[in-house]
């Protein structure tokens, strides 16, 4: 259940990857191709989707044996995992996941049991749903505002650590002046910019 | 009095004694390279005899020099050790410090390239000896002895050259000594820091038990009292023994190869005096208290050695540490002086930061408070972790080693002054690697973003460091752009065998099947 | 393909849980709703995570999303860890179970074989024997750890008000209410920088999608598109 003010939502999807191959590989095995060929950090195709705080995929092949007197247990699929924290509820996020990044989603899918029945935000919805796990404990060590609340906060503590440091000293005029010179070039509450972009990995 | 359960005349005595501090202020570190097996192993036999151990000096005359004896991972290979035993050791320590630049941090004027020429060519040292002596002539004396044992190897045993002094780059040995004035030697360094005030105290060393105080792990007692604190593991520091994780620490095999042995962090530091006296004086125009209380919240220390937490002014701090000097010269010659200086003592380890959560007497990212956090990572959440030191005990490094070069010239750079620091402890990469990586050179568990250690940490001129005001009126003061005030110019990670163990080497023993 | 995105670290661990056990959900959700009075176990002074979960899936449970999928048939119920964090695999292992092991072990003390998280050996080789590597991991600031999120939206909240209340003041006020506002603001300020280099691996990493990229460039140059 989402939570608008400060709780994050999280996310768990199980999706089912297609036993098979294409003639070669895998269904599993061209998944994991496809998502360890993304690029990272603000070219990731999750940078386009909104209130993406953190969020990561990987196939999960199997289940481990831990050893005697353990019994053996295998997966009958190989799975899909999206696990994923985010600001807003569900329907909004998915339905902004695809129109945001609808080519990277059917490609990041596009092996998984069902999925040929997506072909729009609301079978997307759906599908997502019937993949999704309850949290049985969430922790949030965090924040869950809004991700464009969370990149200016950023923005405006870096620009601030550096106006802190650099106006020290100064008389209560010219302190005045910069200070009101500041504020009209980082405007703290204009959340459109300028800002940190989602998953900007350099000053 | 020590542990019974710790043979400390198995362990090397670098390791639970601080020499520099026990009397002997003039030390020199050689390095080695052994181009033929036997010889190697000929020669460490030859040096046993010679080999200081920790057995306390209370039961016998003290020796006029001592000496202690390291090995890389190259070393022990061209001793022969096998190959399983090698790839037994944890892998900071097979690839060195070289490789290692990148977590800590030794870039810019700290490269590699940078270093003395004794470092730059790859698997070249293997074994590493420290002499440390009463006096010079004592040190010449042993020095000379080693060098009697080194020729008995033709040449099959190199004592290699390539430390710089200043005039030279092709010393045969790095020569360190305590800073000296008026005759008697100082434990302070270059910048006029007190060093080495705090050294952690662990089960079983020996040590005068006082030294728990600050040096111990922290227990939720008044830091002030010997309640407050309780002594480390002696795993901790050395292998073979139970870790503050109650399991005997990761070590190579076989154990007889490790039990009673640890390793060494050795790293040549230059102190870059000028910059460091024009930054103090600098910011210090504008710094309440002036260049001297700057340099006080930097290192969380007076540089007379007084805790800015105990001694906010330097009025205090400075008729403390005239107190602490007097009863430490009475303390030799009576009972009444004795007990006088360690009330004293007292009040420069027994503190905590639990009545400066906000750091306005000790800033948060005071050298100090990043070195030994004192259980303040609890950030004043009464109970938040199962012990106070939950994240700092495991942290805890012994540091040895003294200055070397003289300041000539304050009004420059140049020169070769700075100290040879060692850090000794079981695990290199979760004890000395974290702490210069992310307590130094980074600033995350304290909450300071990427804030570095004012003093220590690699600084690239646009760092700054934030002096916590305490009142509205006393607002937080920034020390803007500071630069790098220590460089790296040398160094490498060795192994400390126990007596046993040098012995089972020298006679081709090692089997780890 | 890395565990790692800027300040973070993608943990994932999935560990068998005696069926009869997984039931204890219930009992879980009881813990989860009790961490805030008891301090998360921990966790929030611990401050090294931005978020964690815990998911407990039944044999049942699996998504099955056609006939054709076989069904899931297991001898035991699964819980999946999933945490972000900053600082490295074995900086936080220690962190975590030095700091509030009676918490981890509370949490865990069910699952299959779980060694308690004190000694650190024995759990250390459990969480990396079942650990799972990310194939591709998203942080929105791989700038900022969790306490520089903190820290930012505290000071943006501060900020906001203080140029509201400082609007109508002369500079001789405005300064005073200054420095009273950098006073109660100290703990928030500070500049980050990238992440230092948490393990070599990293640059491992660094070389990882430079060869990758070359890869895909091979693969268009056969067959004229990315062959996924």
């Amino acid at each position: 259940m989402a939570n608008l003010i400060s709780e994050p939502t999280p996310l768990t999807v199980l999706s089912p990857i297609k036993n098979g191959d294409d003639g070669s590989q895998t269904f599993a095995s061209l998944t994991r191709k496809y998502l360890q060929s993304l690029d990272i950090h603000e070219k990731s195709p999750m940078a386009k989707v909104p209130n993406t705080f953190l969020c990561r995929f990987f196939v999960l092949n199997d289940v481990f044996f831990e050893g005697s007197p353990g019994k053996v247990d295998h997966l009958k699929s190989k799975y899909l995992v999206f696990c994923c924290n985010f600001h807003g509820d569900l329907n909004t996020y998915l339905r902004e996941f695809w129109q945001n990044a609808q080519q990277e989603a059917q490609k990041i899918w596009r092996h998984c049991v069902a999925f040929e029945q997506v072909h729009d935000a609301e079978s997307f919805i759906d599908y997502i749903k019937k993949c999704e796990l309850n949290t049985t404990i969430y922790f949030n060590g965090s924040t869950g505002l809004p991700l464009d609340e969370q990149l200016k906060a950023l923005y405006l503590k870096q620009e601030f650590s550096q106006f802190a440091c650099e106006k020290q000293g100064l008389s209560a005029e010219a302190l005045f002046e910069a200070f009101q010179e500041f504020v009209e070039r980082t405007r703290p509450a204009d959340l459109t910019g300028p800002t940190w972009k989602p998953g900007q990995n350099t000053l | 009095m020590p542990d019974q359960h710790i043979d400390l005349n198995d362990i090397q005595g670098n390791i639970v004694k601080a020499y520099g501090r026990f009397g002997y202020p003039k030390a020199r570190y050689i390095f080695f390279q052994f181009h033929d097996v036997e010889a190697g192993r000929n020669f460490i036999r030859d040096l046993l005899p010679l080999i200081t151990t920790g057995r306390p000096w209370c039961k016998d005359q003290p020796p006029s020099a001592t000496t202690n004896i390291a090995f890389t991972y190259q070393g022990l290979k061209h001793l022969g050790l096998p190959t399983k035993t090698l790839h037994s050791f944890p892998e900071e320590f097979s690839m060195g410090m070289k490789a290692r630049a990148d977590i800590l941090g030794d870039d810019g004027e700290s490269s590699p390239t940078e270093w003395d020429p004794i470092w730059h060519h790859d698997k070249y040292i293997h074994m590493f000896m420290s002499i440390n002596a009463k006096s010079l002539e004592a040190l010449e004396e042993r020095y000379k002895k080693i060098q009697d044992l080194l020729k008995k190897s033709s040449g099959l045993v190199t004592q290699l050259r390539g430390h710089r002094d200043g005039q030279r780059d092709d010393l045969p040995y790095q020569e360190a000594s305590a800073i000296f004035v008026d005759g008697k030697p100082t434990p302070t360094e270059h910048f006029g820091y007190q060093d080495g005030i705090s050294d952690p105290y662990f089960k079983g060393s020996g040590g005068n038990p006082l030294n728990v105080v600050g040096g111990g792990k922290p227990t939720r007692g008044d830091p002030a009292t010997l309640q407050g604190w309780e002594p480390l593991e002696t795993g901790e520091f050395i292998l073979g023994y139970p870790d503050e994780t109650k399991e005997l620490p990761i070590a190579p095999v076989p154990t007889l190869l490790s039990f009673n042995g640890t390793f060494m962090v050795y790293r040549k530091l230059h102190e870059k005096v000028k910059t460091f006296h024009d930054y103090i004086n600098n910011v210090g125009k504008d710094f309440p208290g002036g260049p001297e209380a700057v340099a006080a919240k930097m290192a969380g220390r007076w540089r007379n050695g007084a805790p800015l937490v105990l001694f906010p002014t330097r009025e205090e701090a400075n008729a403390f540490a005239q107190e602490y000097e007097k009863a430490r010269e009475l303390a030799a010659t009576s009972a009444k002086g004795k007990k006088r200086y360690e009330e004293l003592r007292l009040k420069r380890t027994g503190f905590n930061f639990g009545n400066d959560l906000a750091g306005s007497r000790c800033p948060m990212g005071a050298h100090i408070r990043r070195a030994n956090p004192r259980g303040c990572l609890e950030f004043g959440i009464k109970d938040a972790f199962a012990t106070p030191g939950a994240l700092d005990n495991r942290r805890r490094i012994l540091r040895r080693g003294l200055p070397y070069g003289e300041v000539t010239n304050p009004l420059s750079d140049d020169g070769e002054h700075g100290v040879i620091f060692m850090a000794i402890g079981t695990s290199i990469e979760r004890q000395f690697e974290f702490v210069q990586q992310q307590w130094i050179n980074y600033g995350n568990d304290f909450k300071l973003s990427n804030q570095k250690d004012p003093l220590l940490g690699n600084h690239d001129g646009k760092d700054m460091f934030m002096i916590e005001g305490g009142s509205p009126d006393n607002p937080p003061f920034f020390c803007p752009e500071i630069p790098r005030f220590v460089t790296t110019r040398g160094g490498e990670y060795f192994f400390v065998p126990g007596l046993t163990a040098i012995r089972m080497i020298a006679d081709n023993l090692i089997d780890p099947t | 393909m890395s565990n790692i995105a800027g300040k973070s670290y993608a943990m994932t661990v999935i560990t068998p849980i005696p069926k009869i056990w997984a039931w204890v959900n219930l009992l879980k959700f009881w813990y989860s709703k009790n961490i805030r009075k008891k301090k998360s176990f921990g966790l929030q002074t611990l401050s090294l995570i931005h978020y964690a979960r815990w998911v407990i899936i039944r044999p049942s449970q699996f998504p099955r999303l056609s006939s054709n999928q076989p069904k899931e048939d297991l001898h035991y119920a699964y819980m999946l860890f999933f945490s972000n964090f900053n600082g490295s695999w074995s900086q936080y292992v220690d962190s975590f179970h030095m700091a509030i092991p009676k918490g981890l072990d509370r949490i865990w003390k069910h699952n299959f074989k779980y060694p308690k998280s004190v000694p650190l050996q024995p759990f250390h080789r459990y969480i990396l024997h079942n650990q799972i590597w990310t194939d591709h991991y998203y942080n929105a600031y791989p700038l900022a750890s969790s306490n520089d999120v903190k820290a930012a939206i505290a000071l943006r909240a501060a900020l906001l008000e203080f140029i509201k209340q400082s609007e109508n003041m002369s500079p001789e006020e405005f300064q005073k209410a200054y420095k009273a506002f950098l006073f109660y603001n100290q703990q928030h300020i500070a500049k980050m920088h990238s992440a230092p280099v948490i393990n070599l691996a990293d640059q491992a990493k660094v070389e990882r999608v430079r060869l990758i990229e070359s890869y895909e460039k091979t693969l268009r140059d056969e067959h004229g598109k990315p062959n996924f």
